[in-house]
């Protein structure tokens, strides 16, 4: 991979991809918000009052709200008493005794609208029924069967249907029931028409639910790619702490948005815990990055966490997962998370800014979730957020930072490592030129020793010995000049083939014989004897070097100048054949013959003993049939040879 | 053989001599003198002389020794081929080695003359050559061959001036050295190709001539593309 300069057209693909954005989001804020000309009535005045009832009834279908008590106090909407929480927890449930708490706004006139009119608020929180009458006529029923998870996380969105009588809205009326001991609380509501209040129902529904499902989702889907990264490198466990810290979150997360009625079930205790284990995973991933032991503290969360995990169990019901309860463990959650935030921040100091970054992370989140915590017990106006939520999104975009660092780093790394690998590549190729430069030096070496030491032999048994008794000879005055001339010109002879065992012959033995004629005609020429040339082409013979080159031409040449010397021969035959794993060369003449065995015997044969060693330095053969008419001398030499010199 | 017909009097054949070896030189000069159609014209000791002795008339032949005491003769046959056009200039070696004969060829010589042959054979030798014909040994043969060859096959070289092309050998002259590296002499090749002998001899000149023009336009596409050479 290189770097290359952003080219054109990528531009042109990342503007493209913005572009479509914008104008999707451009699209669906444009339908939503179609801005209708009548304006919508916000209603923040309410008389108020409760009722105490034996068990939950059903809300009756008309009720007016002049045949409740004359009991009416007058609050401001939002309206949210405050709890007292330690006896919201300590109350028995008693399923008998029930609130009743009885709202009335009375609607001063609303500008005459021919379209649907919707009642909006932002929350009503009770965990019991709620109805909602208007003009005495029940338009809405929720919570029937007991309170919801995402209840008070779910907006109030009344669509009024238009009656024949076509009487405008004077009044509404809402009643929630809920438990002993608990509060509820209501949002300030608008009335207006479908059009205009859509846009902030839809709003508050998508940012307080929609959104937070999405990035959960987002959230558990990355994190089940980095379990199948664990899964190919175990070793790296953040991969899988990543995989359980998206589940935890999406466990936890589940509660925002789905309709699952409250019950102290296992639902309920997944919801509560996995908020305390969130908190512990992020403490082991934060370990991870700064890399210090804090063993206590470890401990220690794992000992709360586990703690509240078995207290809470459904089957102990020690303590019930329940909105009562709950509020006096998130406390815990809260503490827990801001000792995480803080240790960790402590640890990771200068040594890890990813761990840093992640201990501000936990410490928002906790931030958040007290937020959570005091909206959920009325402490703040019922109308804020729940920011909660978005303690996935939080995790999942420091997460995903940090993943996303790891990913380009990685990739630098190997750009780096690749490079450093050509390099030393290079390096080592470079070394290796070098060794195999010294070899082949060390090997030129050897060969030129083998070459001389093959030339030395070559000089001493041939050409050296033979000046030798030829100077001896004429110092003592034995010999004829002619027979001196003749000595010197055998003596040249042996020369020209030494040197021509040097030329390159390409393993073509037709062309080594060839030499040999063309050396030895003039004397052929000399003693009057025709040479018939009867060859045939042959197959190479790759193991031809210049060592053996010469055992060839000096076996035929011993052959040639035995026939001229001793034989009165008048016609030499030169031929050449291919015979089974070997080739043959054959030299034939019509002289008067010899014994062989004899020959081979005397002392003075040894020019035959010395072509039978040379052959056998080739691992070739010779041989000699010889009869009245002629001698026929034959050299086989082999096709390959296994312990080739040459290689 | 090859000899003009008896009964009209043979061409003289007029030789130059460049060559410090005085025992060769002795010879030499017996042995052209032995023969009526052959006169000594000039003779040089050192490559300076030699030189020299190309400032005067042409001969028909020039043999140059390569290993002169000032220099090499390779200087002389080059001078040659530039100033005596029409003289087939012959170098002198005791062996007939590829490496000083090829190199000879490829700066214009003709052939060779092996320093230890009989007068009858050095006679016959200056005849041939003055009569267009060239000598070969199988292994120059070879060489000469696996030179072409290699022009045959990365024979890419960019045209250059006409006659700096390089040539390509013909059938019947390749057919021609590939018989002298079986060891068949020119007589042989000559019954076997249906030709005169003297006709084998010739083409071995051409072949020489080819080698020459070759390796001149391979020394300079190099020179070109070593940057020595302008275009």
């Amino acid at each position: 991979m290189k770097y290359r300069p952003t080219s054109f057209l990528a531009n042109a693909v990342l503007v493209f991809s913005l572009l479509l954005l914008v104008i999707v989001g451009i699209f669906y804020s444009g339908a939503v918000s179609k801005r209708s000309s009548t304006t919508s009535l916000h209603l923040t005045q309410a008389d108020w009052q409760v009722h105490d009832a034996q068990g939950f009834n059903a809300p009756p279908p008309a009720l007016d709200s002049a045949s409740l008590p004359n009991t009416w106090q007058h609050a401001a909407l939002p309206l949210a008493p405050p709890i007292a929480l330690l006896r919201q927890a300590s109350t028995k449930t008693n399923a008998t005794l029930v609130h009743t708490t009885w709202l009335r706004l009375s609607v001063p006139g609303l500008p005459s609208y021919s379209g649907p009119l919707a009642l909006y608020g932002a929350r009503i929180k009770t965990d019991g029924t709620i109805a909602v009458y208007v003009n005495g006529r029940l338009v809405h029923r929720a919570q029937e069967q007991g309170p919801l998870w995402n209840g008070t996380r779910t907006p109030l969105w009344v669509v009024l249907d238009t009656h024949a009588d076509n009487a405008p809205v004077s009044e509404i009326l809402i009643r929630l029931e809920h438990t002993q001991g608990t509060r509820v609380a209501v949002s300030s509501l608008w009335l207006g028409p479908v059009e205009t209040l859509k846009v902030r129902y839809h709003l508050r529904q998508w940012l307080q639910q929609e959104l937070p499902a999405i990035l959960s989702m987002a959230f558990l889907t990355v994190g089940i790619f980095a379990l199948f990264v664990w899964l190919r490198r175990r070793h790296e466990t953040g991969y899988l702490l990543f995989f359980n810290l998206a589940v935890t979150s999406f466990l936890r997360s589940l509660h925002f948005y789905m309709g699952v009625p409250i019950a102290n079930d296992w639902f309920a205790w997944l919801t509560v815990n996995s908020l305390l284990w969130l908190v512990v995973v992020v403490h082991f991933f934060l370990c991870q990055l700064h890399g210090r032991q804090v063993t206590w503290f470890t401990r220690a969360l794992v000992g709360v966490a586990g703690m509240v995990g078995v207290l809470t169990l459904p089957v102990l019901a020690v303590l019930p997962n329940t909105p009562k309860v709950t509020p006096l463990i998130y406390p815990i959650a809260a503490l827990m998370g801001a000792a995480v935030g803080w240790v960790g921040g402590v640890n990771a100091w200068r040594r890890s800014n990813e761990g840093v970054l992640v201990a501000i992370g936990v410490s928002i989140c906790t931030l958040l979730g007290v937020s959570d915590w005091l909206l959920q017990n009325n402490f703040v106006s019922p109308e804020g957020w729940y920011f909660g939520a978005y303690t996935n999104a939080i995790t999942f975009g420091i997460f995903g930072t940090l993943m996303y660092r790891r990913y380009v780093n990685a990739i630098d790394e190997v750009e780096q490592l690749n490079a450093s690998l050509a390099e030393r590549l290079r390096l080592r190729e470079a070394e290796l030129e070098e060794s195999h430069q010294r070899l082949r030096e060390i090997e030129q070496r050897q060969l030129l020793s083998d070459e001389r030491q093959r030339l030395m032999q070559d000089m001493h048994d041939g050409l050296g010995s033979t000046l030798i008794s030829a100077i001896r000879s004429v110092e003592q005055g034995r010999m004829r000049d002619t027979e001196v001339s003749q000595l010197l010109k055998d003596c040249m002879d042996d020369l020209k083939l030494a040197i021509d065992s040097m030329e390159p012959v390409e393993a073509d033995l037709l062309l080594l014989l060839a030499t040999l004629r063309f050396r030895l005609e003039p004397r052929m020429e000399g003693a009057n004897v025709a040479l018939i040339w009867d060859v045939k082409e042959l197959p190479a013979l790759n193991w031809l070097d210049p060592s053996s080159a010469l055992n060839i031409l000096r076996i035929v040449q011993e052959s040639v100048a035995n026939i001229l010397r001793h034989t009165r021969a008048t016609v030499i035959r030169v031929a050449t054949a291919v015979e089974g794993a070997g080739v043959r060369v054959i030299i034939e003449d019509n002289g008067q013959g010899f014994d062989v065995a004899a020959a081979l015997w005397r002392s003075s044969g040894r020019g035959l003993q010395n072509q039978q060693r040379r052959a056998q330095a080739i691992d070739g053969r010779v041989a000699w049939v010889s009869g009245e008419s002629g001698t026929r001398f034959t050299l086989w030499l082999p096709l390959q040879r296994e312990n080739s010199v040459s290689t | 053989m090859e000899l003009p017909a008896t009964g009209q009097t043979p061409p003289l054949i007029h030789v130059a001599i460049v060559e410090d070896d005085l025992g060769f030189r002795r010879a030499l000069t017996e042995a052209i003198e032995s023969a009526q159609d052959i006169r000594l014209a000039g003779i040089a000791g050192t490559r300076a002389e030699g030189l020299k002795l190309l400032q005067s008339a042409p001969t028909d032949v020039l043999l140059v020794d390569l290993g002169l005491p000032d220099g090499s003769g390779i200087d002389v046959i080059k001078a040659a081929v530039q100033q005596w056009t029409s003289c087939s200039v012959m170098v002198a070696t005791n062996f007939g080695d590829e490496t000083h004969v090829i190199r000879s060829i490829e700066a214009g010589a003709s052939g060779y003359l092996l320093k230890d042959s009989s007068p009858a054979k050095i006679v016959d030798e200056i005849r041939s050559l003055a009569s267009g014909g060239s000598p070969i040994s199988p292994i120059i043969a070879r060489q000469v061959l696996a030179r072409f060859r290699q022009i045959g096959v990365g024979g890419a070289s960019p045209p250059i001036t006409p006659d700096e092309t390089p040539q390509l050998l013909s059938a019947r002259e390749k057919e021609v050295l590939e018989l002298i590296t079986k060891g068949f002499t020119a007589n042989e090749i000559a019954k076997l190709m249906e030709l005169s002998t003297f006709t084998v001899r010739s083409f071995v000149r051409r072949i020489y001539t080819k080698l020459k023009v070759t390796s001149k336009a391979e020394a300079i596409y190099e020179a070109r593309s070593l940057g020595l050479l302008n275009e």
